[in-house]
């Protein structure tokens, strides 16, 4: 089976603006696929392109093996959520299940069963005779990810899932992703929060409609060349810094402390063989610089 | 590719109908609007009623009886070049009667359906017919034929009207404000990349509605009868039919204009446009020879008009629904397939 999603110099203007630059991008089946970007870089104009909202100026995009043109024959194995979380605000949890269930054509009691599961995972469980509009903000997000989820798609594209979702559903959420994961299932997911693409297996930093860089969040790291930093704090910071620099280290001073940047993390051993600190602390690179510094470059 | 698919209709229909179902503004309007409505009109144009439109056809030979006649304060006269002018203008309820004047003897015709005006009628032409025959010295004679026309009772023409005006107002509006928020709410969006089709969707909103329009139909229709007395002459559920079929009309052409609205206010901003020509234009409260010449093709556009013609024939003469096939359930057919598509056309270009 080929990669989820396949885009080859993907092309969408709107009238001057080029939101689509040439974008190229290969999604593999079963990960989850993090889609870093900050806001206006296209990140929802690529996901409406892939469900096939969008008329391409140009490129070659391909969804589970099916050029996009013809995505709507595959339209059963998509979950599309979108940044509007569409629901109705004047049905109750279950009517809202229910309604999105019935267009997959999803029996009864097949039905009931998701609808308790994904209440369960989404934590609303309680809640199912309520309104949707009388959901806060964070919980009305948690039931548009079930109604997304409900017909069990092969391909999850969920745009900006956990804007107000609180940090602890949080992780639950991408414990689910990474399940579904595992089951063979693929999750884009795009956010403009650092964190979260931490968590995922693959990121894509896109930028001004392009991918600037993509990888694993330990790749990424790697590719923008930056590396974990050791603080030490030295009884004899003048001479203990000559001898580290003697010995080849790089190491810069700041307010007293020094900071010295490894190149794995097995040389901390050898840097404790000729200084002892009276303290240290090691500090690892964010994704975040790795981003700005592979950016900038591109 | 249009594939249609009976149980996903069921199921946007069952949504509309829960939506629907829970907003009681909606349902008090529903119950209550037409008959407030009914009232209004009822007691505010009954007043015009009060003359009694009178035909005329002077073949020569008795100015005494045609001067009583017109002498008489409440009878508006109407000269007619003929007897078969007059029958066809009873028949559709434009006239109460006519009295055609002959050298050897005098017709009086009359509508059935309105038994006090013919009354009046007979006795005027009765009493005239009497005086010249004392001064003439010869006995006058007075033929009656009974015509079927309308009661020119104002509520019996209003009402069917303001059952048609009533379903049509209602489903314009709340299908326009429904997909105005389909939109807004980005379900529409979320349908586009779901096996739901956008015939599916206008078919399930018909389908909702439809259940709505029903009841609203039978609460209008029974207040309409029992209350304001207006007869049933024809079979209740061809009237039904008759307003389904305008309510799946206003459905989909509120569906097509919420494409031009962008917010639900923007909706009620197009009742002056849609609603009011109906009102005025659908020739209930006007008749359709009284309209401008230059303004009857609109008349003629208008689902109002042939709804209300067909809820008329239906109620007051009894007609079946195959004597309102043409050209009343034709033309409101067409106005519904023709926004139909519009609306589904619309849908698509959503995707840009
Ligand atoms: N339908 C549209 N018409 C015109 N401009 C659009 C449209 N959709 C998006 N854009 C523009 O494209 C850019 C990228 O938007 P978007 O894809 O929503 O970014 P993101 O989701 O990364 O925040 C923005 O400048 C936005 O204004
Ligand atoms: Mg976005």
């Amino acid at each position: 089976m080929g990669p989820a999603i396949s885009a080859r110099g993907v092309v969408k203007s709107f009238g001057q603006l080029r939101v689509l630059d040439e974008l190229t991008l290969n999604i593999p089946r079963g990960v989850t696929y993090c889609l870093l970007g900050p806001n206006g870089s296209g990140k929802t104009t690529l996901i409406r392109a892939i469900v096939g909202l969008l008329k391409l100026d140009a490129g070659d995009l391909k969804v589970l093996g099916t050029p996009v043109s013809r995505v709507q024959e595959i339209y059963s194995k998509i979950g599309y959520m979108t940044q509007h979380k569409a629901l109705y605000p004047d049905l109750t949890l279950q009517e809202n299940l229910e309604f999105f269930a019935g267009l997959y054509g999803i029996g009864k009691q097949e039905r009931e069963q998701r609808i308790v599961e994904l209440l369960k995972m989404v934590n609303l469980q309680d809640l199912r005779r309520r309104l949707a509009g009388a959901l806060s903000g964070g919980m009305y997000q948690r039931l548009s990810l079930a109604c997304t989820l409900i017909h069990e798609p092969e391909l999850l594209l969920l745009d900006e899932p956990t804007v107000g979702v609180d940090p602890r559903l949080r992780q639950t959420f991408w414990e689910y992703f990474e399940r579904l994961a595992s089951d063979g299932k693929t999750v884009l997911i795009t956010t403009h929060l650092m964190d979260e693409a931490e968590k995922c297996r693959i990121v894509g930093y896109m930028k001004a409609g392009k991918m600037t860089a993509v990888g694993s969040p330990d790749d990424i790291k790697r590719q923008a060349g930056l590396k974990p930093h050791l603080e030490l704090w030295l009884k004899d910071l003048e001479g203990d810094c000559a001898r580290l620099r003697s010995e080849g280290y790089e190491i810069e001073i700041l307010d007293g402390v020094a900071s010295l940047r490894l190149e794995s993390h097995e040389q901390i051993k050898s840097v404790l063989e000729i200084v002892s600190p009276l303290d240290m602390r090691l500090k690892e690179p964010m994704l975040e610089e790795a981003f700005l510094q592979l950016s900038e470059a591109a | 590719m249009i594939q249609v698919s009976l149980s996903r209709i069921g199921v946007v229909a069952l949504r509309v109908v829960r939506q629907l179902k829970r907003d009681r503004r909606t349902i008090g309007l529903i119950a209550f609007a037409p008959i407030v409505l009914m009232v209004l009109f009822g007691y505010a144009l009954s007043g015009e009623m009060s003359g009694v439109a009178l035909g005329l056809v002077d073949e020569g030979g008795h100015p005494a009886l045609r001067s009583h006649l017109e002498g008489i304060e409440d009878f508006g006269i109407l000269r007619l070049g003929s007897e078969s002018d007059a029958e066809l203008l009873i028949s559709q309820g434009r006239l109460n009667g006519a009295v055609v004047l002959q050298p050897e003897e005098v017709r009086v015709l009359l509508d059935a359906s309105s038994l006090q005006i013919s009354q009046a009628i007979l006795a005027a032409a009765q009493s005239g017919a009497q005086e010249e025959a004392a001064s003439l010295q010869k006995p006058g004679v007075v033929i009656t034929r009974y015509l079927f026309g309308y009661d020119l009772e104002m509520m019996d023409t209003v009402g069917p009207a303001i059952l048609g005006l009533v379903v049509f107002f209602f489903t314009f509006i709340n299908a326009a404000i429904s997909f105005i928020r389909e939109r807004s709410q980005g379900t529409l969006e979320k349908f586009m990349v779901s096996p739901l089709s956008r015939v599916e969707i206008v078919l399930g909103y018909v389908l909702g509605f439809s259940l709505f329009t029903l009841l609203q139909s039978t609460t209008t229709l029974l207040v309409v009868t029992f209350g304001f007395k207006v007869p049933m002459r024809g079979n209740p559920l061809t009237a039904l039919a008759v307003v389904l079929l305008l309510g799946a009309g206003a459905l989909v052409l509120g569906s097509f204009l919420s494409n031009f609205a962008r917010s639900e206010f923007q909706v009620v901003q197009f009742i002056p446009l849609i609603i009011t020509p109906q009102i005025v234009l659908c020739g209930v409260w006007w008749p359709m020879q009284s309209i401008p010449e230059f303004i009857r093709p609109i008349s003629y556009m208008l689902p109002l008009t042939y709804a209300g013609d067909a809820l008329r024939e239906v109620m007051l003469k009894g007609s079946s629904l195959t004597e309102i096939l043409f050209p009343d359930l034709l033309a409101l057919t067409v106005f519904f397939l023709v926004f139909f598509a519009a609306a589904t056309l619309m849908l698509k270009r959503q995707m840009y």
